[in-house]
């Protein structure tokens, strides 16, 4: 089994998003945590606040937040474990975030022994 | 959550790969030592993206070269200032890399 790393960008923003549509797109994550924590594929996982700074360079140059704008922007992530990318892929086609036009960039962590 | 991206190593000679892994792994020890340090992980380059309702599965990392997402640490902080003084130590940042600084959310 390897790991992979879900980074989830863009879907619907839960910071402005209204209460009735945050309740359905939070029953719909918890489905699928517990899902996948059934079937023991679960490592972990944050939501991230859209609060936060960016360091950039040599110079080390803060440039402040929020992160409100784009699709492009990490919401949250989460580890799972699955044989192979395909299979990951599969997992990842089952995440709600396809319901607010979001998408899921999925990656293989390095191993280091 | 330190999300790091671009600083790549791809133009390191083995002994700079090797000094530039011993900055990393000094850093971590020393957010470890300080009680800050949660997880973290490296990423492979690669992988794939999952966009949309119809889950078009396409090739790559989100966006390119310096944007890259890299890898990530988890560290406790009591604000996103003290978060963002980690950073003076970010191995990274010499080759032109940047961290995007996040609060997570408790549930």
């Amino acid at each position: 089994m390897k790991d992979y790393l879900f980074l989830f960008r863009g879907g619907l923003n839960f910071a402005t998003a209204a209460a009735e549509e945050l309740q359905q797109a939070m029953t719909k994550w918890k489905t699928w945590m517990d899902q996948l924590t059934k079937e023991g594929k679960y490592n972990g996982g944050d939501r991230l606040t859209r609060n936060g700074s960016v360091m950039k360079g040599k110079d080390r140059t803060i440039i402040d937040g929020p992160f409100s704008e784009g699709k492009e922007v990490v919401g949250g992530y989460i580890s799972i474990k699955a044989s192979d990318l395909s299979e990951a892929l599969e997992i990842a086609k089952g995440c709600p975030i396809f319901n607010y036009d979001g998408i899921v960039e999925v990656r293989e962590v390095a191993k280091n022994n | 959550m330190l999300i790091f991206q671009g600083g790549s190593s791809a133009q390191q000679s083995p002994e700079q790969m090797q000094e530039h892994m011993g900055k990393w792994m000094a850093w971590i020890d020393k957010l470890n030592k300080d009680g800050k340090y949660v997880a973290g992980e490296p990423l492979l380059p690669g992988g794939k993206l999952v966009s949309g309702k119809d889950k078009v599965v396409t090739d790559g990392p989100f966006t390119e070269g310096k944007e890259v997402v890299g890898g990530f640490f988890i560290v406790n902080a009591k604000d996103i200032n003290e978060a963002v003084k980690y950073c003076d130590d970010y191995p990274g940042a010499e080759y032109g890399g940047s961290v995007q600084v996040r609060q997570v959310m408790k549930m």
